[in-house]
């Protein structure tokens, strides 16, 4: 055994590497990956539930790769080469390299500043207005973010592009406001339709706030219409049981009271000579 | 002798629902309270169908399994945060009628808060929650304390003051008798008191419910003035509540004053 050792140590790939000494920093890095992944597994099981989501996957990562990054210095101590040339090729290499990922850089920046920033947590609702994207962020990742957007498909996005949109969050604050229009004829009392949209909500809308208490302003006095604009407040959890609501359960109120909804009108006058 | 009241319901029953307490069930019975009606059928003498029907007409059924052909149940008081979601360990009770104290004042009082009725299954001297409803299903709404971008969200409860602890109604609210003190240096008005519902237990004796008392204190802390409000537990023979919320260990909660 000890002249099969011998004899890998004779053979050279560089002045002051050896095929003994590759063999040595494979079975370092083998173990580093191991102890690395062993590691995050533990970190995953006891510690990443109590913290947040996005810090839980920052911190893992962070772990992860800082063992294995451990382990590689171990190795290329161990082995004794000399890295002093590579540095002179490697800052060239680097100049070139970096004109030609610009881009993946650029997210690799962003990704940092957005792990930093935070203006977004993993979970959260969101809607980038410019990129007609919404909803559930996934995760940020080194290069890219992932939304699983409402209806059921992941799009991703890449990190400088999500850092340099506007972001509008969903879920940063624990109440959210839907709103409605609806129109009552000119002839019909407006005290006594709010009245009848009031109690609707009240009795059949459970996730509407009693306080701040939901608002009726009147929006317009239209061509048709006088228009009652519904302001009403909810968890923010719950939009999906108010907005879609809304309106049918006002106009169905307004139906039961009688109070008429009118269609658009012309009244067309003819003129005599 | 059971220290929780007991009850057999061994025939084919139908009544309106009286006490908390437990119950065993040998055959077909139905309860009913404000609003909902609780079934349960005796499929086999393995099994039995929970049934649930309220005003919100959907119909919830559940298999209930029975190693010895009948099954024990608890129906008690439980907070109110679970009616229409679970959203919110916070309670915000607005009276009613506003309390004014002048500076270096206190008063005892006794309010109504709502509650919920929950069901639990016991087995093996474990309690598991079955379900829960509401009678009061039109007043159970949430509110915000607070302004929408950092505000709290709290389950709401109109908050009537009462003469004691006794004046609760069954089913629906339970009595929490609240010491507010003013160490300000003027009068003050109080009209409502937010707190974390899971920091306080409830007690329950034949149909009617009390929580743990509170202690809400208005005092300057810096140049802020808010309310400091904060349980005390009770000494009570009255049965302290099953709950399966995760009970919190809040000491105090602090609010703005008006």
């Amino acid at each position: 055994m000890i002249e099969f050792f011998d004899s890998l140590a004779q053979i050279e790939i560089t002045e002051t590497l050896n095929l003994l000494g590759l063999l040595i920093g494979g079975i370092i890095m083998t173990i580093g990956v191991i102890v690395a992944r062993t590691v995050r597994i533990f970190f995953k099981k006891y510690y990443a539930p109590k913290l947040s989501k996005d810090s839980a996957n920052n911190l893992g990562k962070l772990i992860y790769f800082g063992i294995i990054i451990i382990a590689f210095l171990i190795f290329v101590s161990t082995t004794g080469v000399d890295f002093s040339g590579m540095l002179v090729a490697g800052g060239i290499f680097g100049v070139v390299i970096g004109f030609a990922t610009q881009s993946v850089v650029s997210n690799l920046i962003s990704g940092i500043f957005l792990m930093i920033e935070k203006p977004v947590r993993q979970g959260d609702s969101v809607e980038i207005p410019a990129e007609n994207i919404s909803g559930t962020l996934i995760d940020i990742s080194t290069f890219s973010v992932r939304v699983r957007q409402f209806d059921g498909t992941i799009i991703r996005i890449p990190n400088e592009k999500f850092f340099t949109s506007n972001i509008r969050s969903l879920t940063s604050s624990p109440v959210r406001r839907s709103q409605g229009v609806v129109g009552i004829a000119y002839k019909e009392d407006i005290d006594g339709a709010i009245l009848v949209l009031q109690k609707a909500i009240a009795q059949l809308m459970p996730f509407v706030l009693v306080e701040p208490a939901p608002e009726f302003r009147i929006n317009e006095l239209g061509d048709s219409s006088v228009n009652i604009e519904i302001l009403v407040w909810h968890p923010r959890e719950d939009w999906g049981e108010v907005q879609p609501k809304l309106l049918k359960i006002a106009k169905n109120a307004l139906d039961e009271a009688g109070i008429e909804i009118p269609f658009p009108q012309r009244v067309i006058w003819q003129g005599k000579d | 002798m059971c220290e929780i009241p007991c009850f057999d319901m061994s025939s084919n029953q139908e009544q309106n629902f009286l006490n908390y307490g437990i119950y065993t069930i040998t055959d077909d019975v139905e309860f009913n309270f404000p609003g909902t009606e609780i079934k349960f059928k005796k499929l086999s003498e393995n099994a039995f169908l929970y049934q649930k029907n309220d005003l919100t007409e959907k119909i919830v059924e559940k298999n209930v399994p029975s190693a010895s052909g009948s099954i024990q149940i608890e129906i008690c008081p439980i907070r109110p945060l679970n009616y229409p979601a679970k959203r919110t360990d916070y309670v915000y009770l607005d009276f009613t009628t506003p309390v004014f104290l002048p500076s270096g004042s206190s008063v005892v009082l006794n309010a109504l808060c709502q509650i919920e009725v929950g069901i639990f299954v016991i087995h093996d001297s474990t309690k598991d929650s079955l379900d829960w409803f509401d009678c009061n299903l039109s007043d159970s709404r949430f509110a915000l304390y607070g302004p929408p971008d950092s505000g709290v969200l709290c389950k709401y409860s109109k908050s009537p003051i009462v003469s004691s602890d006794i004046d609760s109604d069954p089913y629906e609210n339970a009595s929490i008798q609240i010491t507010i003190k003013n160490e300000l240096s003027d009068g003050r008005s109080v009209r409502r008191i937010v707190f974390p519902a899971t920091a306080f237990s409830l007690y329950y004796k034949d149909n009617k419910a009390k929580f743990d008392n509170a202690s809400a204190i208005l005092k300057k802390k810096l140049a802020l003035e808010l309310i400091d409000v904060s349980p005390e537990k009770i000494q009570t023979d009255w049965q302290k509540s099953t709950t399966y919320e995760v009970t919190s260990t809040v000491k105090h909660s602090q609010m703005g004053v008006d």
